[in-house]
């Protein structure tokens, strides 16, 4: 790059290269951010979450229990609740073998196969049904992407 | 309760479609929008791919680019994917939903242009799916901050006045749209253009082009 051109020459130059292109997004990006740690003290937690979690670490399925009556009515808040009538009916319940596990030890919680029901399966499967349609549409996606380039030169 | 909060953009509203606490609705915005994404996901269905040909200058030679069937069938399935993306990010009425469908757009385009050979393209390709990878932690985190501010995702609660979104919520959601859908990147774009096969190509530009344009009317509206 010659030194007489012009500033607006070697900026156009330079974000017309295509290398240059997740640097400059970077840049936004980090721009952004402090920004964003700037003005982190004005952001305030709303108390009043339409979907409350709590954590309890005595639990024997703790991080993954969710709450709930297994066969009981369970309250669940919904944004709209005249939209799903039947909220707190939709829940997942252990096995009796991971009851049993559960029961016994304390490492049901740490298990792939853990499936305890509650409040969450609610609002993913109830109330926020097309979150999860998509989601899964999401690694559809990506896995059909993946295996079609694993198998094109095969 | 299903009155659009303000109609000043998207105008009033003209049909609601209920998935729980999701609530989709139509306004002469998003229904324009809609039909957009609609005809174009149509013209993917139905259309063949163009037949590119390469002249040698000073000569008569020429270069026709074959469009093999594999990559054909695979192109326009993830064309296809990209505009119903397009389609529900369109209409959709809650913010995790739309980061959701936003994300899924920027998967699918990294799908189309990834079936070509050509080393410029692919190299774009690559470029870009940096940059959407990038884009998935200020969109998501947009959405989190809204959720954390003001305890609700429901873009019927969050147009309204009572309701005061962060100004940095709507600046990650921006730049997280402006990374999935690549709309200002367009130097990204140019490269990826020489890949043939023009409608599934072009599928990347419509859906990034609304994409700008709803996240814009939500910014504002909220």
């Amino acid at each position: 790059m010659k030194s007489n051109q012009s500033i607006i020459t070697r900026i156009s130059a330079t974000i017309s290269r295509l290398e240059n292109l997740t640097g400059l997004y970077a840049l936004f990006l980090v721009i952004v951010v402090v920004l964003g740690f700037v003005t982190l003290p004005f952001i305030t937690y709303h108390g009043d979450q339409l979907y409350p979690k709590t954590l309890d670490p005595e639990s024997t399925l703790d991080p993954y229990d969710r709450g709930g009556v297994p066969f009981g009515t369970t309250p669940v808040k919904a944004q709209y609740p005249e939209n799903s009538p039947f909220v707190g009916y939709v829940t997942t319940y252990l096995t009796p073998f991971s009851q049993w596990l559960a029961d016994t030890t304390h490492h049901m919680g740490t298990t792939i196969v853990a499936h305890p029901g509650g409040i969450i399966d609610e609002i993913l499967y109830n109330t926020r049904g097309l979150d999860t349609v998509v989601e899964t549409s999401i690694l559809f996606v990506a896995f059909a992407i993946a295996s079609y380039l694993f198998r094109r030169d095969g | 309760m299903f009155n659009l909060p303000t109609t000043n953009i998207g105008g009033p509203e003209l049909f609601v479609l209920e998935f729980g606490d999701i609530v989709i609705y139509f306004s002469p915005y998003t229904a324009a929008l809609f039909l957009f994404a609609l005809i174009f996901t149509a013209l993917a269905i139905v259309s063949r791919p163009e037949q590119q040909v390469d002249i040698t200058f000073g000569g008569d030679a020429y270069y026709a680019k074959e469009v093999d069937l594999n990559s054909l069938q695979f192109q326009r399935f993830m064309a296809i994917a990209c505009g119903l993306a397009t389609l529900g990010a369109m209409v959709t009425g809650d913010v995790f939903n739309f980061t959701l469908f936003a994300s899924m757009v920027g998967i699918t385009n990294i799908g189309i242009v990834a079936a070509y050979r050509n080393r410029h393209v692919l190299n774009a390709a690559f470029q870009y799916g940096i940059v959407a990878m990038l884009a998935s932690v200020p969109l998501f985190g947009g959405a989190a901050i809204i959720l954390a501010n003001t305890g609700t995702l429901s873009m019927w609660e969050l147009f309204t006045d009572a309701l005061v979104v962060p100004i940095i919520a709507k600046a990650f959601l921006v730049i997280g749209i402006m990374g999935e859908g690549m709309a200002p990147f367009y130097v990204a774009k140019a490269e990826i253009t020489r890949a043939q096969g023009a409608p599934f190509i072009l599928m990347i530009h419509v859906s990034s082009l609304l994409l700008f344009l709803r996240v814009i009317e939500i910014v504002l509206s909220m």
